[in-house]
């Protein structure tokens, strides 16, 4: 009972923890002067490198899930409804989680293990001791760049998916191109694109957070990076789908789902 | 780290490409809901719009030409439609157009479709309200369709029954068709039917002779009618049994009667003709006394032949026969 207790307070206080970290990361943000340089790079580290991954990633699920309900669908006679059903799946749901969980995976867990290690090796003590903020110069950079690119990432990921399945109906439905986009872009609308487009603001923000804050608060010694890394990965996941869940809950509000 | 060329080529290449997939994505959905176009709005009354909702599709002539604006009611029973429509079809629409609420498929979403007027009339012009027709929705024909199939589930199980009932061999019908002997027996009444009509219709001919002779030689055979009071009671004996013949002949028909009386009045319907069985047995008593009574009816014909009155008459035209046959020889 003891256990329980003092588990549920070790949770608490971390879950305040990440609340400090987060106001002190949007007081920081603002603050004068922008590292800009160092914001670019990291966009390019986070952005670019993981660009072919989430591109398979999208391509083959866009491929898969087509070829999945196809026989379904072949079944009420409805491959016609095809292109709209999947654009809906993917814009809506499948492409902004899908990505941000490959995003945890990789960014994650490299930001982690970055912050971790160096918080070992007390480089961030001795750049505090030389003047510059760290705070600013390593969180404050790497949670604005994966906040700022993993929606570019999600967009191109979905447009890969649906090339994937349009891919798939052309070989096995004879759908021309334009046929398949007009279609997809006849069943979208500004109800589906715009909550995923948000939505997806938020999970690079949880990503960023969660792994700076495994990493910036890392326990000393070798064995504390690999945790830092591994439960920023963990515990990136868990929150992208309440995040998720809180999402979907809002929009349905907002745009009548 | 100081970042290289290549470095900052791609990393605009990437939020490029990013950001142009996005404005795309979104001018497309865009136009879809015609944000980006001039439109005008016309508006149509309806009674019930079947489940039409903001943002379907309105077609002329098959073309997608706007969307529905909005759903308004004026009041219990009357629901106002706005429509956009887009400007570059607005010199093709009349005044006198038709708006009807269809669906795109048969499970597909409800569309406003505009038909032209059959006259000629003005170009629309915004704001215009254009009249509308109310189609049978999908909901109401199922109904029907269900009502229809119910009854016709109802009426081909009684048919089932009733078939069955029949190649049992139950009931009247059932017996008719199945029992042979009854076939032969009503194939033999039949034979005798014809048989006595045969007779009848000669001894029709001949009483017609008869009357023609007495009328011809009155001096012969009506005088001798007139002057003999013993014939004459033996004439009035013939006719008291020819009447008694006829009453016989009259309850015969009574019987038939009443039995298509039964057939015809039945209570209960068809049921009680296809399952009462001793209606077979009585028709087939009726069968019989009607082969008695052709039977004594021939043999009456016969008492006839040989009666002395008619006898003299008879061998005269027998002997007329002989003599043609003479001559004929």
């Amino acid at each position: 009972m003891r256990k329980i207790k003092a588990q549920l307070d070790l949770f608490l206080i971390e879950i305040g923890d990440l609340t400090y970290f987060t106001s002190r990361f949007f007081k920081e943000t603002f603050k004068r002067p922008f590292e800009f340089k160092e914001l670019l790079n990291q966009c390019y580290s986070m952005g670019n490198k993981s660009l072919l991954l989430v591109a398979i990633t999208g391509f083959i699920i866009g491929l898969v899930l087509t070829l999945q309900t196809r026989p379904t669908l072949m079944e009420f006679g409805a491959v016609s409804w095809m292109p709209s059903m999947v654009s809906i799946s993917i814009v809506r749901e499948i492409g902004p989680i899908l990505t941000a969980l490959v995003c945890a995976g990789r960014i994650g867990s490299g930001i982690g293990a970055e912050i971790g290690s160096m918080r070992v090796t007390e480089q961030i003590d001795a750049m505090e001791v030389s003047g510059t903020n760290p705070f600013k110069f390593l969180v404050v950079t790497r949670v604005l760049a994966v906040t700022l690119t993993l929606p570019l990432l999600v967009i191109i990921g979905d447009a890969v998916a649906l090339f994937g399945s349009f891919l798939v109906e052309n070989v096995k439905g004879n759908v021309s191109f334009v046929l398949y986009f007009n279609q997809v872009f006849n069943s979208l609308e500004f109800g589906d694109i715009m909550p995923a487009t948000i939505k997806s603001f938020f999970f690079g923000l949880a990503i960023g957070l969660v792994g700076c804050y495994k990493g910036y608060y890392c326990k000393k010694g070798t064995a504390g990076v690999g945790k830092a890394a591994n439960s920023a990965v963990v515990f990136t996941s868990l929150l992208l789908f309440i995040i998720d869940f809180i999402a979907v809950f809002v929009t349905d509000i907002f745009f009548d789902l | 780290m100081k970042q290289t060329n290549s470095q900052k080529l791609n990393l605009g290449l990437f939020v490029i490409i990013g950001t142009i997939l996005f404005i795309a994505a979104v001018y497309l959905i865009g136009q879809r809901q015609d944000m980006f176009k001039k439109t005008f709005t016309i508006s149509a009354f309806f009674q019930n719009i079947n489940g039409l909702q903001k943002g379907n599709n309105v077609r002329y002539a098959g073309i997608d030409i706007g969307t529905v604006k909005g759903i308004t009611m004026i009041n219990d029973s009357t629901i106002k439609i706005d429509m956009n429509i887009d400007e570059k079809i607005i010199i093709h629409i009349k005044k006198d157009a038709i708006a009807t609420i269809g669906s795109d498929g048969l499970v597909g979403n409800m569309i406003v479709n505009i038909v032209p007027g059959k006259g000629i009339s003005e170009v629309i012009s915004n704001g215009d309200i254009i009249k509308s027709y109310s189609k049978i929705g999908t909901d109401d024909i199922l109904n029907t369709l269900n009502t229809s199939t119910e009854n016709a589930a109802i009426l081909t199980s009684d048919l089932l029954k009733i078939t069955n009932n029949i190649t049992k061999g139950k009931g009247t019908i059932g017996v008719l068709l199945n029992d042979t002997i009854m076939a032969n027996n009503l194939k033999l009444s039949i034979i005798n039917l014809k048989n006595a009509s045969y007779g009848a219709s000669r001894t029709i001919g001949e009483l017609n002779d008869i009357v023609s002779s007495v009328k011809t030689n009155d001096d012969t055979v009506l005088g001798m009618l007139l002057n003999d009071s013993i014939s004459g009671n033996k004439l009035k004996h013939i006719v008291t049994n020819l009447e008694a013949s006829s009453i016989e002949i009259e309850s015969v028909l009574k019987n038939i009667n009443s039995v298509v009386d039964d057939f015809n009045s039945s209570e209960g319907t068809y049921n009680y003709v296809v399952k009462d069985t001793t209606l077979v047995n009585s028709l087939k008593s009726t069968l019989k006394n009607i082969n008695e009574g052709t039977d004594k009816f021939n043999q009456n014909m016969e008492a006839l032949k040989h009666n002395f009155l008619t006898r003299g008459y008879f061998r005269k035209l027998e002997r007329q026969q002989k003599k043609e046959a003479e001559n004929k020889n």
